[in-house]
């Protein structure tokens, strides 16, 4: 009898409590067929070893009950994928340790609905329709003929130089994309800027060599070369074959060109695009053989390594101001005078911000997180 | 219409992506996916464009005799050989990516991986020789900058502190030095005294990194990339998200069309 | 041109002769140096030293060939760690070029610690579509790999048993030489809540540092210092705990070129 009870008091004190608080709820800002499932930790969670989220459909009855999915100790969240919509579903979480287990009790009922308005991207959607009225309100000026004011751009101005320079040492000018694909927006902006070397070349009979890293970019950039060209009114100077394909690998890529920089010699290189690491290797070959080169992209690691090796850097936003920089085109200046304008009240929000955060931590009120809370909502 | 019918389409595209960024409910929930599926898909068929541009670029090359043509027969029959053991392997064991695959093993292995960490390697000299160039002293700015470089660069290997104590302390004394000579050239006496006071300040400068920077020049490198290192890349990355959102809005509005024919 | 001028117009294949000896003679000499592991390795290696031993450990090659010298080292000081706490090692990997170099390290580092396929680790392999595979690795690993790499289905192997989504992988540990990091944080810590530790190149860690500050990742091994630092506190002192005389010595030499450089350009502006 001791005995027995010894071993059976054994058993109940290893027996973990259970968790607690087991609540589910329709997934938020989803597309529908999700429920999740949240609770309070078991008080023995240090030695549970999993627990087992269990599901039953319609009532909450152990006998129907699945098992949908298990987490490790320590989590409190899961989130069942596999229900269907505006189905009533109870769930119930298992505390294991070794072979023994503890139940919660049943949740509510809950059941799961696709939303239509993504509750959490209030702040994005707010940002946007105050960023959409500005630049309506810059277009209508520019349309009604204000003139808009950009500053002077030193990359920018040296485009032409550049061409000019490169056609007096009666050298060819290359032009390098880097790895970007047509979908990212560096390289729509490099082919802004291709467009515009283009044209220059063909009004002072330069070639443009233009080494591609993809087929699509590569397409690309014949056409706006080839537009560049009779736009200067010289389509019979444009040469398909001295845009090519090179490869899809980032060091073969570099090696290719830098082989093109050494054999070529060309008297202008225009690094524009994305870079990653091979930005320096292409920007010292450049140097080396002597040639002025123009830089830009989005890449901030690869910045400073353009900075130290080319003669000029389109930093960034610079590069994307580049189209409406060299067309003057009023529209485009329009949209650069609106992200100027959202870009000065960004900085007044920092401003606040910070000033907000530091309060709160000096007074302790968790109100003055307000701000914060707001734009963390994405 | 050539250019409309683009243009509607890039206009269509664009805005239904924006909505869908707000909407999870079917359709719009996956549309950016499915947007990108069609993508890989068209570029994938753009691949055919690419070979046949590099092949067609490579036997002109040969046909012409131009300067190292023989250098495109190499590139041409590596891509051949490549391409036929590929399928060869394909057919043999299933995938050419398999590990049983053994020739596409071996050129990955011997021939591939050398060579990428070859291309890789030439980073360590151009990045030795750029920062020679690059790295003068020509403006205040310009010092600040390669002071924090060579901070950073010392603070972030081992025994960097160490060494730092006697390239700053020969540094600094250089620096007095010149502006000592500098000093006796310039004419207004204020000028005169500018350059003999940071003379002054480069001495003192080298008996206070000698206390600081053995013991703490790592916290000193974290620091710099912590904070003003981060501090500009924030500034400059906010400045890249607005101009992206400008710049896909004159795409999306047909404003601008360089890309477009 | 004096002395002092010609300071700054170095030949640059001198520069790359001195980065070359530079790199070489600590090599060949065998010097080493006592490293001090820095605060975000240390709290990379204490978030895997936590982990209860059986648990999961996933890892993700995100590298190729170009970026072995530093992350290769890194990869097995960290398989080293897993092995020796007994846990298990899920890898798979975004760039498909990279992938046998993780697999050879898995195998060679599962050997000498006699450690079963299948049982211990498993190697995943890769699956196109870099982002639809983090977010449905969230959902139900299934979903996106079915069998590993040599075609076994997963649900074979004991390994993947009781193992579905994130939440049953104790640590997410990404090997970077590019911005799939940064998809690892939006998609796998953001969305589903993942414990993230991100090993990167000296080039791409500066990127993930507001991460750490964010606690966004819980730990960052970045460059050969990082892998150096990692194989000291696992006790593992590999070529990247080797590499470290030579890094030092390649720094202070630009350090040394920096200021020849602006010796002779002191000189030259002087004579102006």
């Amino acid at each position: 009898m001791t005995a027995l009870s010894t071993v059976l008091l054994f058993l109940i004190v290893q027996f973990p409590a259970p968790p607690q608080n087991v609540r589910a709820y329709d997934t938020p800002n989803d597309a529908g067929n999700s429920i999740t499932v949240t609770w309070d930790l078991s008080p023995d969670d240090s030695v549970v070893s999993r627990y087992e989220i269990y599901r039953s459909k319609g009532e909450p009855s152990i006998d129907s009950a699945v098992v949908v999915g298990s987490v490790l100790r320590g989590s409190t969240q899961f989130e069942d994928n596999s229900v269907e919509n505006n189905v009533h579903y109870y769930y119930f979480v298992r505390a294991w340790v070794d072979t023994l287990y503890a139940d919660s009790k049943w949740s509510a009922a809950a059941y799961a609905k696709p939303q239509w308005f993504h509750t959490g991207r209030k702040s994005a959607l707010v940002i946007l329709i105050f960023f959409g009225i500005l630049l309506f309100y810059y277009l209508q000026k520019a349309k009604q003929g204000a003139e808009l004011y950009i500053r002077r751009i030193a990359g920018l101005e040296a485009v032409d130089e550049a061409v000019g320079r490169s056609t007096e040492m009666g050298r060819p000018i290359l032009f390098i994309l880097g790895l970007g694909f047509v979908s990212d927006i560096p390289t729509l902006a490099a082919l802004a800027i291709l467009k515009r070397v283009s044209k220059k070349a063909a009004e002072y009979e330069s070639e443009v060599i233009v080494p591609c890293y993809d087929p699509v970019v590569m397409t690309a950039a014949q056409e706006v070369v080839k537009e560049g060209y009779m736009e200067a009114g010289r389509p019979d100077l444009y040469n398909e074959r001295n845009i090519y394909y090179l490869t899809a690998d980032q060091f073969g890529y570099a090696a290719g060109v830098d082989g093109i920089m050494v054999r070529e010699k060309p008297g202008a290189v225009f690094l524009q695009g994305l870079f990653y690491a091979e930005s320096l290797i292409l920007a010292e070959t450049g140097h080396s053989i002597g040639a002025i080169q123009i830089s830009g992209t989005t890449a901030v690691t690869q910045l400073p390594f353009f900075i130290a090796a080319t003669d000029y850097t389109l930093i960034g936003e610079e590069m994307y101001a580049a189209s409406a920089y060299l067309s003057k085109d009023p529209l485009s200046l329009s949209t650069i005078k609106a992200e100027d304008v959202a870009k000065m009240v960004f900085v007044a929000l920092f401003v606040l911000g910070v000033v907000l955060e530091t309060l709160a931590v000096i007074t302790g009120n968790q109100s003055f997180h307000f701000l914060k809370n707001w734009f963390a909502l994405f | 219409m050539r250019r409309e019918v683009p243009l509607f389409i890039t206009f269509i595209s664009g805005i239904l992506l924006v909505i869908a960024l707000f909407i999870p409910h079917k359709p719009f929930g996956n549309l950016e996916q499915r947007f990108n599926d069609w993508y890989i898909i068209v570029s994938g068929f753009t691949m055919i464009l690419g070979i046949d541009s590099l092949l067609l670029h490579h036997w002109n090359n040969f046909k012409r005799k131009r300067e190292g043509w023989i250098y495109s027969i190499a590139l041409m029959l590596a891509f051949f050989i490549t391409l036929i053991w590929g399928f060869y392997s394909g057919i043999k064991v299933g995938s050419p990516f398999k590990p049983n695959a053994s020739f596409l093993k071996y050129f990955y292995t011997f021939v591939f991986v050398p060579l990428q960490a070859t291309m890789f390697s030439l980073l360590a000299f151009f990045i030795a020789s750029a920062a020679y160039r690059a790295f003068r002293a020509r403006t205040f700015d310009a010092t600040l900058l390669l002071t924090a470089a060579a901070l950073v660069m010392l603070g972030r290997v081992p025994e960097g502190n160490r060494a730092s104590v006697y390239l700053f302390g020969i540094a600094l004394l250089i620096a007095a030095i010149v502006l000592l000579l500098e000093a006796k050239e310039r004419v207004s006496t204020f000028e005169k005294l500018l350059h003999y006071l940071g003379a002054a300040v480069a001495i003192v400068l080298i008996y206070v990194q000698y206390r600081i920077l053995p013991s703490y020049l790592p916290q000193i490198a974290d620091w710099i990339m912590n904070i003003p290192q981060l501090a500009a890349k924030r500034g400059i990355f906010i400045g890249i998200a607005l101009g992206g959102i400008a710049m896909s809005l004159r795409i999306i509005l047909g404003i601008e069309r360089t890309y477009l024919k | 041109m004096n002395f002092w001028e010609r300071l700054g117009k170095i030949d640059r294949r001198i520069i790359y002769l001195v980065v070359f000896l530079g790199v070489i003679i600590p090599i060949l000499l065998k010097v080493t140096f006592r490293v001090e592991p820095m605060r975000e390795v240390k709290q990379a290696y204490e978030e895997v030293e936590k982990l209860p031993p059986g648990s999961a450990v996933m890892i993700s090659i995100d590298y190729d060939a170009s970026s072995m010298p530093e992350l290769q080292p890194m990869l097995v000081a960290i398989l080293e760690h897993c092995f020796k706490k007994d846990l298990k090692v899920i890898m798979l990997g975004h760039w498909p070029l990279g992938l046998p170099l993780g697999q050879i390290a898995l195998d060679k580092v599962a050997k000498k610690y006699g450690k079963v396929y299948g049982k211990d680790y498993v190697f995943l392999g890769f699956r196109p579509g870099v982002a639809a595979v983090m977010i449905n690795l969230g959902k139900e690993i299934r979903q996106v790999f079915n069998s590993d790499y040599k075609g076994t289905p997963i649900d074979s192997l004991p390994i993947m048993q009781n193992i579905h989504n994130y939440n049953d992988i104790g640590i997410l540990i990404g090997l970077e030489a590019g911005s799939t990091g940064d998809m690892w944080v939006q998609f796998a810590q953001a969305r589903y809540n993942a414990k993230i530790i991100l090993g990167a190149t000296a080039v791409v860690a500066p990127d993930l540092y507001p991460y750490l500050q964010a606690n966004q990742i819980v730990g960052l091994i970045g460059g050969l210092r990082g892998a150096a630092d990692y194989e000291s506190l696992v006790h593992v002192l590999g070529p990247a705990y080797l590499g470290m005389p030579a890094q030092t010595t390649i720094h202070v030499l630009v350090v040394i070129l920096i200021i020849l450089g602006n010796l002779g350009y002191f000189a030259t502006r002087r004579k102006k």
